[in-house]
């Protein structure tokens, strides 16, 4: 049993919802599939005063939209591998799903949006997102605005996300048949929580690498490729994408200083293997 | 605040008052649908897996409130012939020991065979990947579900030749 006393809300319009945030801000909690949330709130680390389930009002498809993909808010994991649309078009989210730990059970009632939205940086979205120049969409009572992932991942447990917007949904440019990527993480077992992400896309000569889980929001590095992108030259352009310094580096009970900033450049060189192997 | 709940439990219609603040295990499990069980309350664990609309969940991470209206089936009412091939053959592989774990494995074994009749050994163990076991160090685990299938595809064969 939870042990504060809240309010349940689960309106069927999304002006009421929106209406409610506006009034509660950050006493509002949004209920995603509730992985991090109710276990949060069963231990008493977050309290909120109302509980918002947005069941009632959709988002939870993945849509195409021209040259691009709208996954809603409330699309899981297991909705994103199961989408033909996400399959085709989004392969790199796919694989990161993919290696979404916890069972089935797991990956079919954690959302992708519920991630981005609580913005741990041990955890495998917000590098994906930024790699794949998502943007969220964020919607109030003032109207609806589209935030570059770069810009919305501000640190630790920390998003550009007001207290009275709702996600609605995550949008990302399709991911044409030129564009070779990566995704690779390390853990330390089957179940373990990320240590470091690399998420990476090669367009032509261009390389787009966001690091993960080693600082509080991913790091982003746009370069050309050398033009002899194997071997050692590859292994350098890997060490400049993960180069961290002692301050910024995440430091918790799995791994202490100095090994986020030691492992980062091999974990990112695999994910740029990936990309080579997919040429 | 108490509401007024109503679901699908074991293929019974359920009313009850509950406490807005209830997880659906707890509701489950006063309701009398004790085979699921609370280990963690953080989602790691899985002995309170069950079925919400057909879809496996960990029922300590749901606010019951939250799925009023849906069916929920725990393992007291998982009867069909994969439910009931996997509890023989948990017993025939020594699948459990003090059986904490049981019901949450089972649950998830059922939902695999029916998304995936032939697993591979790999694909058994991907699948009770968030599950946890104190005391069989899950081999027989495994063996029983593998045993399972097997069973389960015989009798297939069987009844197709
Ligand atoms: C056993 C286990 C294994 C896990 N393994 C992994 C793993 O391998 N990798 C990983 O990255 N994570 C993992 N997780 C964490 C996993 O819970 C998240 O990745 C999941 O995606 C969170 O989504 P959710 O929908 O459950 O979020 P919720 O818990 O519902 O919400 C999280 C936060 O976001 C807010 N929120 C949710 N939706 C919205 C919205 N639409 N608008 C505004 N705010 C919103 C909530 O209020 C809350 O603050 C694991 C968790 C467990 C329990
Ligand atoms: S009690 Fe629900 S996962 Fe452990
Ligand atoms: S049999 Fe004891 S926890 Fe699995």
């Amino acid at each position: 049993m939870i042990r504060h006393n809240f309010e349940y809300r689960a309106p069927r319009e999304i002006e009421e919802a929106l209406q409610i945030l506006a009034g509660a801000g950050d006493d509002c909690a949004v209920l995603g599939g509730g992985t991090w949330l109710i276990p949060n709130m069963t231990f008493a680390a977050h309290q909120p005063g109302i509980v918002l389930d947005p069941k009632h009002l959709g988002f939870a498809s993945i849509s195409e939209c021209g040259g691009e993909v709208v996954v809603g808010a409330r699309a899981t994991y297991v909705d994103a591998m199961r989408s033909p649309i996400a399959v085709a078009h989004l392969p790199l989210l796919v694989s990161m799903a993919r290696g979404i730990t916890g069972g089935i059970s797991i990956t079919g009632q954690g959302t992708i949006g519920g991630s981005a939205c609580y913005g741990n940086p041990s955890s495998d979205v917000p590098a994906c997102l930024v790699a794949m120049r998502a943007r969220l969409r964020l919607r109030s009572i003032g109207g609806t605005r589209d935030l570059g992932a770069s810009d919305y991942f501000l640190g630790k447990f920390a998003t550009a996300r007001r207290s009275d917007e709702m996600l609605v949904g995550i949008v990302f440019p399709k991911m044409t048949s030129d564009v070779r990527w990566g995704y690779y993480k390390l853990k330390f077992s089957t179940g373990s929580w990320p240590i470091v992400t690399a998420a990476a896309m090669v367009v032509n000569d261009c390389v787009r690498v966001a690091l993960g889980a080693a600082t509080a929001v991913p790091i982003l590095t746009e370069m050309v490729l050398p033009a002899d992108g194997g071997g050692e030259p590859l292994a350098e352009l890997a060490k400049s994408c993960a180069s961290i310094s002692a301050d910024e580096e995440l430091v918790d009970e799995l791994a202490g200083p100095g090994y986020r900033r030691r492992v980062a450049h091999s974990i990112v060189l695999r994910a740029l293997e990936q990309c080579r192997g997919r040429e | 605040m108490t509401e007024h709940f109503q679901i699908t439990l074991n293929g019974k219609l359920v009313e009850t008052d509950i406490d807005s603040r209830a997880l659906l295990i707890e509701v489950v499990r006063d309701c009398g649908a004790k085979g699921a069980h609370i280990g963690c309350l953080t989602g790691d664990c899985g002995a309170c897996s069950l079925e919400v609309d057909g879809r496996l969940a960990k029922s300590c991470l749901v606010l019951a409130v939250s799925a009023a209206g849906r069916e929920v089936v725990t393992i007291e009412g998982s009867r069909d012939a994969i439910a009931r091939e996997l509890q023989s053959a948990f017993v025939a592989c020594n699948g459990f020991q003090c059986g904490y774990c049981t019901s949450g494995m089972i649950m998830v074994a059922i939902a695999l065979l029916r998304a995936n009749p032939s697993p591979t050994e790999a694909e058994i163990r991907n699948a009770i990947s968030g599950n946890l076991c104190r005391c069989t160090g899950y081999e027989d685990i495994v063996r029983a579900i593998a045993s399972a299938a097997d069973a389960l595809r015989g009798r297939t064969f069987e009844r197709n030749t």
